[in-house]
């Protein structure tokens, strides 16, 4: 009954120069483990993703989505029980990428694994969402705009930090809840300075959320 | 604690970048000067040329005419235990 244990990030911007773009990753030992991956690339000349995997195998789709207004794709991956140490996680596209990409990974501990999501496109900041999550989740947010991003609010009134990239938009990615929410209803927000942001969110469930109960360890007392 | 990968970057197959991780630095005064290299060179290219080597008009063997590799650290890592990359306290240890 506790929340997922915060594991390694791993955050890059830069030029792919290929139709792929990786790098290494540590995912943390334990049991319960899971990797999430959040992508932004450019949508110029239609590019896309087309899978993601880490330590070669394939890793879940959770949403890709096109941002037409701000010439954008953004993907979110994620595995369950992933292998642990250091291990590549890659990202593919449809046709070789020369535009700036943000990357960004995170893995966790005694996870439940993957819960509900949003993914509101533009709206004038400040831009509210709610999230409906389980007892003892974590919220992890990213966001876009044309404008710098300033705060990424979880729940709204509580900036947490954030890692911003700046590609052909300026991405916030990286933010999670310092700790875990009680079930309900979380209010969440992001804000730039006069324009637009979109605002995704993904909930990453504790154990008493349900979830794998591989590789967990039992013990009977006699 | 933040440590940024220092990445070696070459020309790759069928006119692609290919990168190596050649070591890690936990001083952002290191990272930075690095990937001011990288932004007054092939970031520089890339930059100006983004949309024509999507399109195939300029190829990025033209850049590696002249260069052999550029290097940039802006990968950002919490853990380098088993990265096997040796720490880099100066821009002229690589």
């Amino acid at each position: 009954m506790a929340s997922a244990t915060k594991g390694n990030q791993t955050s890059n911007k830069s030029t792919p120069g290929a139709t792929f773009k990786q790098l290494s990753h540590t995912q943390n030992s334990g049991s319960n483990r899971v990797i999430i991956a959040f992508f932004q690339i450019s949508n110029g000349n239609n590019k896309s993703f087309t899978g993601a995997t880490y330590g070669g195998d394939a890793m879940t789709e959770l949403y890709i989505i096109n941002r037409g207004g701000l010439a954008s794709r953004m993907a979110v991956y994620y595995m369950i029980d992933p292998p642990e140490g250091a291990n590549t996680l890659r990202v593919n596209f449809n046709q070789q990428n020369w535009n700036s990409m943000s990357f960004y990974a995170r893995s966790f501990t005694d996870c439940g694994g993957i819960g509900a999501h949003l993914k509101e496109g533009g709206s004038t900041s400040p831009h509210n969402e709610n999230l409906t999550v389980e007892n003892d989740s974590l919220i992890m947010m990213t966001c876009a705009s044309n404008a710098a991003i300033q705060t990424m609010q979880i729940p709204t009134g509580t900036t947490v930090p954030d890692i911003n990239h700046t590609t052909n938009k300026n991405i916030g990615v990286g933010a999670i809840s310092n700790s875990g929410h009680s079930a309900g209803s979380i209010p969440l927000r992001t804000t730039v300075n006069n324009n637009n942001v979109t605002l995704d969110a993904v909930e990453i469930k504790g154990l008493s959320g349900g979830g794998s109960t591989n590789n967990s360890d039992f013990f009977l007392v006699m | 604690m933040k440590y940024y990968i220092i990445s070696k970057i070459e020309l790759g197959e069928d006119e692609s970048l290919k990168f190596t991780d050649v070591g890690q630095t936990d001083d952002v005064n290191v990272s930075n000067e690095i990937n001011e290299g990288y932004d007054s060179t092939l970031g520089k290219f890339t930059g100006e040329n983004r949309t024509k080597l999507e399109l195939g008009i300029v190829k990025i063997s033209t850049f590696f005419e002249t260069t052999d590799y550029v290097n940039e650290a802006r990968t950002m890592v919490e853990n380098v235990d088993n990265l096997n990359l040796n720490a880099i306290t100066n821009v002229s240890e690589l």
